[in-house]
């Protein structure tokens, strides 16, 4: 028995819906039927050309496709089941299209494609037909019955005991009837999301539907809720006894988030990059039909790509085969590299910050035979950081530091703003850790620096020694200005290497 | 067993009467059944037929070690088509020896073939062994046993002395790879399967069946300037003057794929209908040709040319592919698609060859 569920009471309705999603086709290998075959291979010795007093052609002659059967009445063949014409063949890929096998799954950025026929398997005629299909997030339900939906939503779901096929099979019945009631009512009806027509033909209702014939229609929507959906189908028409009936039948799915797409903006020296991952949770392979960085009005993006494809030393097939950017089902992941540069020329180096709208990302990914699914993501800010007024540098290390020897340093401050600033101190804090240093400052503690007008430079010397060999950090290198009582954050540390004395 | 020499089919090797199909030193293809008879019914997909008449064979007597594993590798052959997976692993396994073994090597019996040596493994032996552990649930073995088998058949192209026994192997390493392909593009692994189309394409860059099955790994992926390029140099290389009606067809559908991918219905149909006149019996353009009529609302008429294909080329069109799309057509068509799909299972079973899988009716 197929289980079919039908809106209504069936046995009171001619009309009925079949709806079946129509996403595109997919091409069938048939290799688990089909194992062709050379014959020569199945019935002669592996080594059988080995021995050169064979003659060669006679045993060629089976595998040759086109010798005809020696029984007679080879009409009736079915050669191409068993016989293979040419090696390649066992790719088993003839250009057959299948059409989908299952409702499958359906993600946000997709559109939502299905045939919907509406059929009269009863005797009589059905007339003056008006037909509307409507797409909305949740089924529409009476306030204070919002419990009891939820368990017969989820009785009706599609999942249980749907035979194998294609067609979709409706919500079970009895809420449907319990909402024409309500409708009858007046009751009041919270929709909780926004009801999308597909279809009406109330302006020109279908004339006839006659015993035994259909009436077929395509609606396509474009998905752009999360969350279970439900196609409404109803269906108003004259029966055979001229009375007017009303034939609601209601479809779930669920749309599912394809992607979900991480972003970084790091700053390494006076480049700002952006970096982007895309992460696929979709049950098939995505391809990255484009993925395309829109930068905000006062920036620009290059997109950074290695060319891992490298020169072909066949060149006819180089252009045939650059490898398709294709992310794997279920997690798989995808890196995307820009730099991004300021359109604004500001004095000094341009600064990305927290507040900055970099842009976003408008994603087109591609599946069987092309069918498209496109999400745009929202806008991607820089990272917070602090505008340096002054800025730091290490110029310079000697190449070779000896163990409790003074060194020299040569360190730069700019003045990055407009205005002077200063004097300054400098000088080594200890830092967040307890750790022990084992490079400090040689001599005075604090360095005094004079002002800075704007965009001025100074460079200064800073003698340290080091305490400990081997690898060693100079850190903690902080300068305080004065005036302002600001203290700015330390140099980043810079690793150095402390030798014994070379004996000679 | 001193002075015997050791037996390939595990049977003790029986008096010899006058019996006709022995004559020594056989040739080769001198086999326990008649070999036209054999591959006739192979032909007709009459597999039940093909495992009597193996049957049979092995009872006879005299039978070399060379005819024990040809009786199996058609035996074997015929238990997969039949569906029968585990009884045809089971006789492959009940060899009791890997096929690499001496025992399975001519030069190992050298009284019954004086002065032959290589190996006497049927390599249709080799891919069934190869195929069927997917068939009964690990796929990994089968891949395994695979790329061991395109490891073999490497080494041999290498060996080989004569240039026809080094084509012939390299015949089956085309077979191999694309085996290969086609397992890895079953189960979605498309970079493996672009992968090895290239290796193909290394070795036969103008190949038109090559070059489209490209293309389709590239639609089913979605990439579609991959694919256009790809028909594209198909028709570059053999150009509209000097084609055959097979390859005028195969350029036909590819066409219909460009214009399937934009969704414009009619441009297909119209090129599948000029394929189908060239070719009455192009089941390929007959099936997609269905499948676009079903995609531009025309779900009777897509009913009507696989009904009339199955009619008027029923040895061409039985092919569990478009008995599937009839059936959901059916499905979406009638309500009461039961009956319907009844009459055409019963019509299949009269039909159809042994090795038709019935299960596509989805009844």
């Amino acid at each position: 028995m197929s289980g079919q569920l039908q809106g209504g009471s069936p046995s009171n309705h001619s009309l009925a819906f079949r709806v079946m999603r129509l996403c595109r086709p997919s091409f069938q290998a048939e290799e688990a039927v089909l194992r062709l075959l050379d014959p020569l291979d199945l019935l002669a010795a592996e080594d059988i050309l080995v021995d050169p007093s064979l003659p060669p052609d006679d045993l060629l002659r089976i595998s040759d496709p086109s010798t005809p059967d020696a029984v007679a009445n080879s009409d009736f063949t079915f050669r191409d089941r068993f016989q293979i014409r040419n090696p390649v063949d066992a790719m088993a890929l003839s250009g057959l299209l299948i059409v989908p096998q299952s409702f499958g799954n359906i993600y946000l950025g997709e559109t939502f494609s299905s045939y919907i026929s509406v059929n009269n398997s009863s005797k009589f005629e059905a007339r003056d037909v008006i037909i509307k299909v409507i797409c909305s997030g949740l089924l529409p339900l009476p306030k204070c019955f919002k419990h009891g939906y939820q368990q017969i939503f989820q009785r009706g779901s599609l999942d249980e005991h749907v035979p194998k096929g294609v067609v979709m099979y409706p919500v079970i019945s009895l809420w449907d009837s319990y909402c024409c009631f309500l409708k009858k009512c007046k009751a009041e009806i919270q929709t909780e999301r926004q009801r999308i027509l597909l279809l009406d033909t109330s302006k020109s209702p279908v004339e006839s539907i006659r015993s035994g014939g259909r009436y077929d229609f395509i609606v396509e929507h474009d998905v752009k809720e999360l969350g279970p959906h439900t196609l409404v189908c109803t269906a108003l028409y004259n029966d055979g006894d001229s009375e007017r009936k009303y034939l609601p039948q209601f479809f779930k799915f669920i749309v599912n988030n394809p992607l979900s797409v991480r972003t970084k903006v790091r700053t390494v020296k006076d480049n700002t990059y952006l970096e982007a991952c895309i992460e696929n949770h979709t049950k098939s392979n995505l391809y990255m039909d484009q993925v395309e960085f829109e930068p905000s009005q006062q920036w620009t993006a290059t997109r950074l790509e290695t060319s891992e494809y490298s020169a072909e030393a066949n060149s006819e097939t180089r252009g045939l085969l650059k490898p398709p950017v294709l992310i794997r089902a279920g997690g798989g992941i995808y890196n995307y590299l820009y730099v991004i540069k300021s359109t604004i020329e500001e004095f000094g180096q341009s600064k990305v910050d927290g507040s900055s709208i970099l842009g976003k990302f408008q994603i087109t990914w591609r599946m069987n035979l092309g069918e498209p699914g496109r999400l745009q993501t929202q806008q991607i800010y820089g990272t917070p950081i602090t505008q340096k007024d002054i800025e730091l540098q290490m110029l310079d290390i000697p190449p070779i530091i000896i163990l409790e020897r003074p060194f020299q340093v040569h360190l730069s401050i700019t003045n990055q703003t407009d205005r002077t600033l200063g004097p300054f101190e400098v000088f080594t804090s200890p830092g967040i850790s307890n750790d022990e240093k084992f490079v400090m400052v040689n001599g005075i503690q604090k360095l005094v620096l004079p002002p800075l007008e704007a965009s001025n430079s100074n460079i200064f010397d800073m003698n340290l020694i080091a305490t400990g060999l081997g690898v060693q950090k100079i850190s903690g290198i902080t300068i305080f200005d004065v005036r302002e009582k600001k203290l700015y954050d330390p140099l980043p540390d810079v690793e150095i290497f402390v030798d014994t004395t070379t004996t000679t | 067993m001193t002075g015997e020499e050791p037996d390939a089919g595990g049977d003790p090797p029986s008096v010899a009467i006058a019996d006709p199909l022995l004559s020594p030193p056989t040739s080769p293809l001198d086999l326990p059944f008649d070999v036209p008879s054999l591959l006739a019914l192979s032909r007709r997909g009459q597999w039940r037929a093909v495992l009597d008449a193996v049957a049979v064979a092995r009872r006879s007597h005299g039978l070399l070690p060379h005819h024990h594993l040809v009786c199996l590798a058609v035996s074997a052959l015929a238990l997969s088509k039949l569906r029968r997976f585990s009884d045809a692993a089971a006789e492959i396994d009940a060899l009791d020896a890997p096929l690499d073994s001496p025992r399975f090597r001519f030069e190992s019996y050298p009284s019954s073939y004086p002065g032959r040596s290589g190996s006497m493994v049927p390599f249709a032996l080799r891919f069934l062994h190869a195929d069927l552990p997917q068939r009964l649930g690990t796929r990994s073995v089968t891949v395994d046993r695979l790329y061991a088998l395109f490891d073999l058949v490497r080494s041999k192209i290498l060996e080989e002395t004569t240039t026809a026994s080094a084509d012939l192997w390299r015949r089956r390493e085309v077979f191999v790879i694309a085996s290969l392909c086609c397992n890895h593009f079953v189960h979605r692994e498309f970079e493996a399967a672009l992968a090895l189309v290239r290796l193909l394409l290394e070795r036969d860059p103008s190949d038109p069946l090559l070059l489209s099955r490209l293309g389709y790994v590239q639609l089913q992926i979605g990439d579609l300037t991959g694919a256009k390029a790809s028909f594209a140099r198909l028709e570059n290389l053999h150009p509209s003057g000097e084609r055959t009606v097979e390859l005028e067809n195969l350029v036909g559908r590819n066409k219909a794929l460009e214009f399937i991918v934009v969704k414009d219905y009619a441009a297909a149909v119209r090129e599948y209908e000029e394929c189908i006149e060239r070719d009455p019996a192009d089941v390929v353009a007959l099936n997609n040709k269905a499948l676009c009529l079903m995609y531009s609302r025309d779900l009777s008429d897509s009913i009507k040319v696989l009904e009339g294909a199955l009619e008027r080329v029923p040895t061409a069109a039985l092919n569990e592919t478009l008995v599937v799309n009839l059936c959901s057509m059916y499905e979406l068509a009638y309500v009461n698609h039961g009956d319907v799909k009844k009459t055409l299972s019963n019509w299949i079973a009269q039909v159809a060859p042994d090795d038709f899988d019935p299960s596509c009716t989805r009844i």
